[in-house]
């Protein structure tokens, strides 16, 4: 421990590392980058399925696109590996903060109120482990087609970009999963769980990076549920679509 | 009007503690919350009972010393108001309520209400301040500083130091406590010198005492009775990762 302000000396590596990694704020601070990576890959992955619609792609476009990311190589190993890095550091940075706030309060207090919070807010701590379970699901659904993906494999398309290619039918097989009501209702809550746990990661992880200031800070309380919502809505649409019969 | 008090009792900080019942009857709606408490003191004293310890001193909501949990809120129900500024008549005739200590592991209770705040001392102790040469009283305005900045750097200075945004924190963190002391030199010339070197050893003071991290809850903000806002964490979590990620020199 050093003494006071005067004798704070010019650190070395160690020590920045070790204040991103030990403080609370350098914990805060790597949850609030690493949850705007994936908030970032979110958009790009809902935006990415809005393709299934006719006008935006259709079978053709969306299987296109789905082979194009699949033929990236090495790219495509290393953003998978750096999403996995990036939820990994997430989690563990929050564990962590967990641990330090709960021996923060040994003993509770007998009436618990909460006066301004948001419900997205204090329910964090359940949104997150709930998307994390949801997440390991999706990827085992369609990305190793091993959970709830009978008949996945088999499920070929010829690609009519001239190059005359069979690929996995990536949207043959969303439209197979959506029209089960059982997957749409999971799928659809998961989204809506995202939606709510970002209405206040959105917002709250400027205010941790101190990206605020009298002008931004009420602008961002608006911003990260309607950013949220967006999010969720973008994805919510497809299986619905699909349910419904919009997308065939 | 006549009221059931809970109150938290606690021989010292080794002893377990646990809520007693006292039934109060004639309180005025005109009397301060302390004074009911004070009320309370006396009848026990009468009977040859220990009375209840509670912090206290100027009684007008500047010195920061009373604090209280009152029904699940520091410092009560009323918004911007110390303990010793809330009066009975937010009370209704009948009430059960509630009386508990600050909860936090660096806030030891020492007897029944009275809690060990000697944690906020010692985050002051490690940059609260500013190092220079003090000398004789400058002239008025012969530093010029921006109305705006003086305003910011004023806003922040209010805090009473109470901990009352810690009891109210559900991780019990001191965020917005350090976030005043830090924001209030950050805004004046005077700060500048020390204003990187100050946000880091003050928040690892904080970390050191045992305080939980900040969630953006901003429950702080709602209980504190001189409304410091939010504000001043965000200027601490800037200067801090400016101080870590660009370093003091």
């Amino acid at each position: 421990m050093e003494g006071d302000v005067v004798s704070v000396q010019p650190a070395g590596v160690a020590k920045v590392v070790a204040r991103l990694t030990q403080s609370s704020l350098g914990l805060k601070a790597l949850v609030a980058v690493t949850g705007l990576g994936l908030v970032a890959f979110a958009f790009v992955h809902m935006a990415g399925h809005l393709q299934m619609f006719a006008l935006l792609g259709g079978q053709e476009g969306y299987n296109q696109y789905a082979h194009k990311l699949q033929s990236l190589g090495a790219l495509k190993w290393a953003a998978r590996a750096g999403l996995l890095a990036l939820t990994l550091v997430h989690v563990i940075a929050t564990l962590k903060l967990i641990a330090r706030n709960r021996s923060a309060r040994p003993i509770g207090y007998a009436s618990n109120h909460w006066l301004t919070a948001s419900v997205a807010s204090q329910t964090m701590r359940v949104t997150g482990p709930i998307l994390l379970f949801f997440i390991i699901y999706h990827l085992l659904h369609f990305t190793a087609l091993v959970v709830s993906a009978q008949g996945y494999e088999a499920m070929e398309y010829m690609l009519r970009d001239g190059s005359n290619l069979v690929v996995g039918d990536a949207y043959g097989r969303m439209v197979q999963a959506f029209r089960d009501p059982l997957l749409t209702v999971v799928y659809v809550l998961a989204v809506g769980l995202l939606g709510v746990h970002l209405a206040h990661g959105i917002s709250s992880l400027f205010q941790t990076l101190g990206l605020t200031n009298s002008t931004y800070r009420p602008a961002l309380a608006t911003a990260g549920p309607l950013l949220a919502g967006l999010l969720t809505a973008g994805f919510a649409v497809v299986p619905l679509a699909i349910l419904t019969g919009v997308i065939q | 009007m006549n009221l059931t008090l809970k109150v938290w009792r606690q021989k010292n900080a080794q002893a377990a503690g646990a809520f007693v019942d006292y039934a109060m009857s004639d309180v005025s709606p005109d009397m301060s919350f302390l004074e009911m408490l004070d009320g309370l003191n006396e009848t026990l004293q009468a009977k040859g009972q220990e009375p209840v310890a509670f912090d206290h001193d100027c009684r007008e909501g500047i010195c920061g010393t009373c604090s209280l949990v009152i029904n699940g809120i520091p410092h009560g129900p009323d918004r911007a108001t110390t303990t010793c500024q809330l009066h009975m008549r937010k009370f209704k005739a009948g009430d059960v309520i509630t009386i508990e200590p600050w909860r936090a592991a660096p806030f030891a209770v020492i007897r029944d209400l009275v809690v060990d705040r000697g944690a906020f001392e010692r985050i002051q102790r490690r940059g609260g301040f500013v190092s220079v040469g003090t000398g004789h009283a400058p002239d008025a305005n012969a530093m010029a500083i921006p109305k705006r900045q003086a305003d910011l750097a004023m806003d922040a200075a209010q805090c009473i130091g109470c901990g009352a945004c810690v009891a109210a924190c559900k991780n019990a963190s001191a965020m917005l406590f350090v976030g005043a002391k830090v924001s209030q030199y950050a805004h004046l010339p005077q700060g500048q010198p020390e204003r990187f070197r100050r946000v880091l050893a003050m928040v690892e003071q904080h970390d050191a005492e045992g305080f939980g991290a900040c969630t953006n809850y901003q429950e702080c903000e709602a209980v504190c009775p001189k409304e410091i806002s939010v504000r001043v964490i965000g200027e601490m979590n800037r200067d801090y990762l400016r101080a870590v990620l660009v370093g003091v020199e």
